[in-house]
């Protein structure tokens, strides 16, 4: 039964914006505000009377990482707002296919391009390898003039197992991955020298994973074991 | 300050057509006044961070239902979070801490979205309230701070059921005389 009547109406709109009506009472009486505009603008009357209630309230800061947890939450991935264009490559990147591993990826680590900076001190390309957490792990700089792949560790260093080491690969167009290094667990920075041809596979690709092998790195030549970590890089 | 609501009606226009970037801008802008709010109901940072994301999100997906007779943006949006907010108290609700139930007054302090229109409106709530019964008056402010049921004020105040449904009953009725529309 709707409630018609109209002093009824204005008591239940209270209540209900007060919250002292609950429970089936108050879904019920949502259904009712659906079919019935009247009773919706006496909610929103209530709201507004009530409103100065809302304003008592002191600010407060929220937690820094809501902002991230509610772009997860919308839009399955982060995005600088800023650079809205950001989500065209992103979403465009070819999903790279290491059939071991790329599961175990995604469970281990969310990767996040990083926004361009908007002053870049020189020409070339930068990613950044973040954790489960979305708390920075490496930092990647790619410089274009001296071919060289900078690859920073930020604090605090990535726990690898005692027989086990990370791992940083170059995953060409072509689908092969080339290892570069094992990474150092010491030490914030390295710096890698990379060939004609890796530079130049690179800048096409632009992507790079990083694996889990066992201390010293692959036996193989090849990846061996789960593909913890993926980036991309971008233009500075 | 009506500068203000004009951007804030602007950008949630474009958040309307899926503008991220005004979506972000758009919290920057509230979202001090709307975690305030959580915190305020909620008292637990874990759930007011969750009501902060669910009422944003619902922002996001209803924007264009916005419009003027609901108030200001940031009302709408406050009421958002309240109803959510109330939402998680219902769900998580089984011990209410009634010892601090004497702090909830509305403070006097304005907070920093506040316009000239809203200190009229709150001028005029904050006179209703004075020449309110106390009784009606301590009802109301531990319903709409606390989202205390009417069973929880019955236990808070130590009151039977039927006494305190009718304070707030005859609160907000004499509330609405006074307030008018």
């Amino acid at each position: 039964m709707k409630p018609d009547n109209p002093e009824r109406n204005h008591a239940l709109a209270a209540e209900y914006v007060l919250g002292t009506l609950h429970g089936a009472a108050r879904k019920r009486f949502e259904r009712w505000m659906m079919l019935s505009p009247k009773l919706r603008r006496q909610v929103w009357l209530w709201e507004r009377r009530l409103q100065p209630f809302n304003e008592s309230a002191p600010s407060m800061q929220p937690p820094a990482d809501a902002w991230d947890a509610l772009e997860r939450r919308l839009f399955s991935a982060p995005e600088t707002a800023a650079e809205p264009r950001a989500a065209a490559w992103w979403q465009s990147a070819l999903p790279w296919r290491w059939t071991t591993g790329i599961a175990v990826a995604g469970l281990m680590a969310l990767l996040i391009w990083t926004p361009v900076p908007p002053k870049a001190p020189e020409s070339g390309l930068v990613g950044v390898v973040q954790g489960t957490q979305a708390q920075p792990l490496w930092v990647l700089n790619a410089s274009r003039g001296d071919h060289s792949l900078t690859l920073r560790s930020l604090p605090p260093t990535l726990p690898a197992s005692d027989d086990q080491d990370y791992e940083l690969w170059l995953l060409p167009e072509s689908g092969v991955p080339i290892s570069l290094s094992v990474l150092p667990t010491e030490g914030a920075e390295l710096r890698i020298t990379l060939s004609h041809e890796q530079v130049k596979q690179l800048l096409q690709s632009r992507s790079l994973a990083i694996s889990l092998e066992p201390h010293g790195g692959s036996p193989t030549g090849q990846p061996t074991g789960p593909v913890v970590y993926q980036t991309q890089l971008v233009d500075l | 300050m009506a500068a203000k609501e004009g951007m804030l009606v602007d950008q949630l226009a474009k958040v309307a057509q899926g503008d991220r970037a005004a979506f972000a801008g758009l919290y920057q802008q509230t979202s001090r006044a709307v975690y305030g709010q959580c915190m305020q109901l909620l008292r637990d940072n874990d759930e007011a961070n969750d009501v902060l994301q669910e009422t944003y999100i619902q922002v996001w997906h209803h924007a264009g239902e916005y419009h003027a007779d609901r108030g200001s943006v940031l009302t709408w949006m406050m009421s958002i979070c309240r109803y959510r907010g109330l939402d998680a108290l219902r769900r998580r609700r089984t011990d209410v801490a009634f010892d601090t139930v004497a702090q909830n007054h509305a403070c006097e302090k304005p907070g920093p979205m506040q316009n000239a229109g809203d200190m009229v409106d709150r001028q005029r709530l904050s006179d209703c309230l004075r020449d309110l019964d106390e009784r009606y008056r301590n009802s109301i402010e531990m319903a709409y701070f606390r989202g205390f049921t009417h069973q929880e004020l019955a236990v808070a105040m130590g009151q039977p059921l039927g006494t305190t449904k009718s304070w707030v009953r005859r609160g907000l009725n004499v509330l609405r005389q006074c307030l008018g529309s």
